[in-house]
């Protein structure tokens, strides 16, 4: 027990995927499986306190911060692995399940790094091996789709590490705290600019609705839990109540509706959701009061769990099918009604209808910006939270709208499993606040709302409002379908700028420089250098010319033809540089005389 | 209770689609039956805020410390706790929402190949 209890959960994933990759694919799967499980039991062994301190580059690391904020984020991180595990039990891919446990295990990694150090490799460590589970779909959109995600991940790790550079260069300590981050402004900024790219925040937030959709059936479910929410947490440790973030949130949470309102794929709308959601965690985070921050946490582990359903449930369909979008999709209920159900109860916990997770944890975000007088968020909030119904279109447009004549069979049973223990975790912590709330940090603030009575009963004025504003909202939404027609298109996002605006910018670049290269060209080699060699070959004949027909004149006493054939005898001579030696010799006297005659006069 | 109230509401417009089997039709058929079960809900979380005493928003209570900004004379503020303020702004949102959708798919839809053919 003590040994586990000073082992990272991060080591105890990444030896441990390097190892299955030795073993034959039936033990690998349970592998994977059984180490999801080994690591939420060793972290629901850790005790708390700050341990595993190698040296590394002169400084002393903390591999090991355990806390309830860390243990929170550490249990939902296993508990969704051991989920996507299972339901990828009928996929073979060697590739996607190394990189899924070197990604998990370096997001808990993140959670658990005391110093900045082990929270930066870690953090490029889940930026690599993810794109892996972008790659590991194999088609030419999911590769193009894993260049830019790496590239934009890659520009965001470097902006956070000139952050942490400039942070432990002003404060001599490598500690992930509050006050080291906010010692010297330009490295918190930057720190903040680091992580918000990989919360997804707008406008840094097209990278996910761009990578997420292309990646595998499994890859989708785990890409959808990790690097958003490590995000998340980071900001937890180093941003509360940074008031920047509440309307960066509440801007997060209409642009995940409104660009889901536009999009044909399922997957891509599931992806918008994301940011949505994040939004909450976002604007949460800027609020900052404990009951703020518990929100957060609270949403990020129940966030987890209905959007990992989500993706499981259209990464059946997509699987049974070969389809995700709207246009293609409809009417399988028939023939898929046990992932019909998921489907629903995944969109009911999204829209945090009651009885559901999703309504234990928003509410807590929401009530928080309300307890603090912030207006305008909780307004802002309030939209969003009616406007998620957008994502019943989920289940709506793959399970009824029309039939489109598809009669898949029913997902795999592992798949179902997978679903199903989602599904159960979305009733369950609905219907018990108290074990959700009970590892939250700041509980206390929580204590007395931790309850079934105190959640449905004494705050039954809640209950109403919240179906009161969602059955409206879905009452218009069903009036205003016909508006909503989804076409085959896609939406400009902000990845326009790195995508147009990249290719923009080098046919910008390449008129500018290169004509510019050619007009130099045109000026200098072709015109301007002949010009002066010609020069410094006919200015000194022309002046010896003049300086020698006199002489030769009253010399000679030559006629004009044969002057006129010397002059063109020297020319020639001058153009190719040969002089006979009487020549060189009065040149050198000549030379000579002028050096002296210069001299003297410097002298 | 709430769920699978919501899920039976969901199948309506599926068996009226069924029925008709026309697979090639886009624009999705939801039954009288659907509209009636959803006006049902509609009035039954109205009827029932009748019932129930609503905490106020913004109001600075006991305990809270008063150094909060105060919001007695905000409109917004009182209009959120009027009756009925959850279900107009719920219908105000979805309206909302979906008019910038439209508004902005003019200027942000384009064809599937406007990123040199990858999505």
């Amino acid at each position: 027990m003590e040994l586990l209890n000073n082992i990272p959960p991060a080591f105890l994933l990444i030896i441990g995927a390097i190892a299955l990759l030795a073993l034959p694919a039936t033990a690998r799967k349970v592998g994977a499986i059984a180490l999801a499980a080994l690591g939420f039991f060793v972290i629901t062994q850790l005790s708390e306190g700050t341990r595993g301190n190698p040296e590394f580059l002169g400084h002393t690391l903390e591999m090991l911060r355990v806390d309830s904020t860390s243990k929170a984020f550490g249990y939902i991180f296993t508990i969704s692995a051991f989920g996507a595990f299972i339901f990828s039990w009928s996929e073979r891919c060697r590739l996607q399940n190394t990189a899924a446990l070197v990604y998990i295990g370096s997001a808990l990694g993140v959670v658990f790094a005391g110093d900045m150090i082990t929270w930066y490799l870690f953090w490029e460590m889940m930026a690599v091996s993810s794109t892996f589970l972008v790659l590991a779909r194999n088609t030419e959109a999911s590769r193009l789709a894993a260049q830019r995600y790496i590239l934009v991940h890659l520009a965001g790790g470097l902006v956070l590490l000139a952050g942490i550079l400039m942070a432990v260069n002003s404060t001599g300590s490598i500690a992930f705290t509050l006050e080291n981050i906010h010692q010297n402004s330009t490295a918190k900024w930057l720190i903040l600019i680091g992580i918000l790219i990989n919360a997804a925040a707008v406008p840094f937030s097209s990278w996910l609705p761009d990578a997420y959709p292309e990646s595998t059936v499994f890859g989708g479910i785990v890409l959808s839990a990790y690097t958003t929410k490590t995000a998340v947490y980071t900001l937890v440790r180093g941003f509360p109540g940074e008031e920047i973030l509440i309307p960066i949130g509440c801007v997060m949470t209409l642009y995940g509706i409104v660009y889901a309102l536009l999009e044909n794929d399922m997957r891509r709308i599931l992806a918008y959701s994301i940011v949505n959601q994040i939004g909450f965690m976002v604007c949460g985070v800027g609020v900052g009061t404990p009951l703020a921050i518990a929100g957060v946490v609270a949403h990020a582990f129940c966030h987890i769990i209905y959007k990992a359903l989500l993706w499981m449930s259209i990464g059946a369909v997509l699987h049974r099918t070969g389809k995700s979008k709207c246009t293609e999709l409809g009417g399988l209920y028939k023939s898929m009604p046990i992932t019909t159900m998921m489907t629903i109860i995944g969109a009911l916990s999204i829209s945090a209808v009651p009885l559901t997770c999703g309504f234990i944890s928003k509410t807590l975000i929401t009530a928080a910006t309300e307890q603090q007088h912030h207006l305008w968020a909780w307004f802002a909030l309030e939209v969003a939270s009616a406007g998620v119904f957008v994502y019943a279109c989920i289940p709506f447009y793959t399970f009824f709208n029309v039939d489109r004549g598809l009669r898949p069979k029913e997902a795999p049973r592992a798949m179902i499993t997978g679903m199903a223990l989602m599904a159960f975790l979305c009733i369950y912590l609905g219907l018990n606040p108290g074990h959700l709330y009970g590892i939250l940090p700041h509980g206390e603030v929580l204590a007395e709302k931790a309850s079934f009575y105190y959640t449905y009963i004494k705050s039954f004025d809640k209950v109403v409002t919240v179906l009161q504003m969602l059955l409206f909202s879905a009452l218009m939404f069903f009036i205003l379908l016909p508006l909503l027609k989804r076409t085959s298109t896609i939406s400009i996002d902000f990845d326009w700028f790195y995508r147009k605006g990249a290719k923009l910018f080098y046919d910008a670049m390449d008129k500018t420089f290169n004509s510019l290269n050619k007009a130099a060209e045109r000026l200098v080699i072709k015109t301007l250098l002949p010009a002066i060699a010609q020069f410094v070959i006919v200015a000194p004949a022309t002046l010896t010319v003049m300086l020698l027909r006199p002489v030769w004149r009253e010399s000679l006493d030559a006629d004009e033809k044969s002057l006129k054939k010397r002059e063109e005898e020297l020319i020639a001579r001058f153009s190719s540089g040969t002089f006979p030696v009487a020549y060189s010799a009065i040149f050198v006297l000549i030379f000579i005389g002028l050096l002296v005659l210069l001299g003297r006069a410097a002298g | 209770m709430t769920t699978k109230k919501k899920a039976t509401r969901k199948k309506a417009p599926a068996n009226k689609a069924d029925a008709k089997a026309t697979p090639a039709q886009d624009n999705p058929h939801l039954s009288p039956r659907f509209w009636k079960i959803m006006l049902i809900l509609c009035g039954t979380t109205v009827l029932l805020e009748l019932f129930v005493h609503r905490h106020p928003h913004f109001v600075i209570e006991k305990g809270e410390p008063a150094t909060l900004p105060d919001m007695s004379d905000s409109v917004l503020a009182t209009m959120s706790n009027w009756f009925g303020f959850y279900g107009v702004y719920g219908l105000l949102a979805c309206v909302g929402s979906v008019l910038l959708a439209k508004g902005l798919s003019v200027f942000l839809k384009t064809g599937k190949d406007y990123y040199d053919g990858t999505p």
